[in-house]
């Protein structure tokens, strides 16, 4: 099993493992494993994925919540319903750009891009490759996405949520952070009008 | 199935205003009597140039409207019909539906309006980021984790998702959107805003503000089956519509109405057709179906919000919009479809669907207070 730890990474990088298990524990929330872009010095070019072009969104994310699943711990049963919680503060900014520039020039759009043109479709990826039938949802802010993953496990709307957070920052290195996540038998919902203990000063959003 | 007996729900969520734009023009009276008259929206789009796209077609407002102050007009109308106090206000969080939105956009929207700044939330789920929050707001406040939630969601016909849709070569080639009718040729767009305040029957009632719809019952669900392509079997959507029968403690045979998702589409409406015959059984014969987006458009990420709006009001009136654009039957879409005019019906139960790229299902089930 590949190890289960982040590599620090530079401030340029948003997404960040540590802070989403840490986020999700105060939420009450078990990991059951995570994984983390990059996370050695070999993460240096993003696999590519099959129909999606132009944009590193989607292959990262792919990537990164592949890792996790594969790093589900063995033996345990498999999820009935797995949900699947997308956080982003800006979405598929390049590919958004992209489509901009090629409408500008008059020039006509691909049509892999219709498909990829919201973060949705990768979710879609990645539930028919692991038979993953939760719900789906994109949101901003991890506090947000916890709240929503808390949510969908303590009404029963899914039994494990993955949750991804990848954004593209402007002018720096790729970074995403993923968590297959569960209840914890002594759990709790995070309120969503408490700010969370510690650290909510520095990025709202957490 | 999931365990139904760890879902909540049923009687304790209640809508207490709400406002909408949407093709037919600002607020929720031209939504209803422009659905009302069976007549659709759409007419040749004049916001931006659509000489080189395939179809050039939408259900489009008159000129170029701006999405924030359009967001903020409506957000602070279905306020102002909930008679929400400015501290009401302020202790109320947003959920926004929007694509690709940014925070910041949503926090604009909310500081203009007052709202509370804890707990505001950006929706980008495509098709269900608004019916997803409707959701999410409804379970919240069953579970006592909110009072209130405004949810709202935006999208006014714009260029690049207009290059897009015509690029994925799925805009309907003959200007009509005819869902489960043979001969469907595709979606269009149209504008839509709206917003809903949501909130627990107990504090509605603690600042005497009359509900005038509850949230009886709501699930989501997941295909499982294409990043794209609906699963043609129905079978996520299916459990999505269980779930939001589970919830609202009613039977299939209940539902007085059904606005379907119904892009108009070949193989979405098949599959959703399949997934209201496998849900609700026999009763799939005789609930009354339509697609408003055959009237309205395809607002996107706000879909879910308008198209609640539109079930409720159709609840209220007691008249079931049409199905329009019908040609004939599809063997692959029995249902029974409302045509033709408006059915006079006194539904007093009705269920709105929505769909979305990477098999993402939602079921909301609204009823009279």
């Amino acid at each position: 099993m590949v190890p289960d730890q982040a590599t620090p990474r530079g401030p340029d990088v948003t997404p960040d493992v540590t802070a989403l298990r840490a986020a999700a524990a105060d939420a009450g929330l078990a990991v059951l494993s995570s994984a983390s872009w990059p996370e050695t010095s070999a993460d240096t070019d993003v696999p590519a994925l099959a129909a999606f072009i132009e944009s590193s969104f989607s292959p990262l994310l792919a990537e990164v919540a592949t890792r996790a699943l594969r790093r589900r711990p063995d033996g345990a049963a498999a999820a009935a319903a797995t949900a699947i919680v997308i956080v982003t503060a800006f979405g598929d900014t390049a590919s958004a750009a992209h489509v901009a520039a090629t409408v500008d020039a008059g020039r006509r759009v691909s049509p892999l891009l219709f498909f990829q043109s919201v973060p949705n479709a990768v979710a879609g990826h990645l539930a028919a490759r692991w038979n993953l039938t939760g719900p789906v949802a994109c949101v901003s802010g991890i506090r947000a996405g916890l709240g929503i993953a808390a949510l969908f496990l303590a009404d029963a709307d899914a039994d494990e949520a993955l949750i991804v957070h990848v954004d593209l920052p402007a002018g720096g290195g790729l970074g995403a952070g993923a968590a297959l996540l569960a209840t914890q038998r002594t759990g709790t919902i995070p309120d969503p009008h408490e700010p969370p203990p510690g650290g909510s000063d520095e990025d709202p959003r957490y | 199935m999931r365990d139904s007996r760890a879902r909540r729900g049923a009687g304790q969520v209640v809508v207490t205003g709400s406002a909408a734009a949407s093709g037919y023009g600002p607020g929720t009276a031209a939504l209803a009597s422009g659905v009302l008259s069976g007549r659709p929206a759409f007419r040749p789009v004049q916001r931006f140039d659509v000489a080189t796209r395939r179809v050039g077609i939408a259900a489009t407002m008159p000129g170029n409207p701006d999405l924030r102050t359009e967001l903020t007009r409506a957000t602070g109308e279905a306020c102002d019909d909930a008679g929400l106090s400015a501290a009401a206000r302020a202790r109320t969080p947003l959920f926004l539906a929007v694509h690709g939105g940014p925070e910041a956009f949503a926090a604009a929207v909310a500081r203009d309006l007052g709202l509370a700044e804890q707990g505001l939330r950006c929706y980008m789920s495509a098709c269900v980021a608004a019916s997803g929050a409707i959701g999410d707001a409804a379970a919240m406040i069953a579970r006592s984790l909110a009072d209130r939630v405004i949810v709202a969601g935006g999208y006014l016909v714009e260029r690049d998702q207009f290059a897009l849709f015509d690029a994925g070569r799925v805009l309907a080639d003959d200007g009509q959107v005819r869902p489960f009718s043979a001969g469907r040729r595709g979606l269009l767009l149209g504008d839509g805003v709206g917003a809903v305040v949501i909130e627990s029957a107990a504090a509605a009632r603690a600042r005497c503000a009359p509900p005038t719809a509850r949230i009886a019952g709501w699930g989501r669900s997941g295909d499982a089956y294409h990043p794209c392509q609906p699963r043609p079997d129905g079978l996520g959507l299916a459990r999505a519509i269980t779930a939001a029968l589970q919830r609202a403690g009613a039977a299939p045979g209940d539902l007085g109405y059904v606005n379907a998702h119904g892009s108009g589409t070949r193989v979405s409406d098949s599959a959703e057709a399949s997934a209201l015959r496998l849900a609700l059984g026999d009763a799939a014969r005789f609930v009354p179906v339509s697609s408003t987006k055959s009237l309205h458009g395809q607002a996107l990420e706000a879909s879910g919000v308008l198209e609640l709006i539109v079930t409720l009001l159709a609840l209220r009136k007691g008249m079931l919009p049409v199905n329009a654009g019908y040609l004939g039957p599809d063997s692959e879409c029995g249902l029974r479809l409302v045509l033709g005019e408006p059915l006079a019906a006194p539904a007093q139960l009705a269920m709105s669907l929505n769909c979305a790229f990477g098999g993402s299902n939602t079921a909301l089930i609204v009823g009279l207070p």
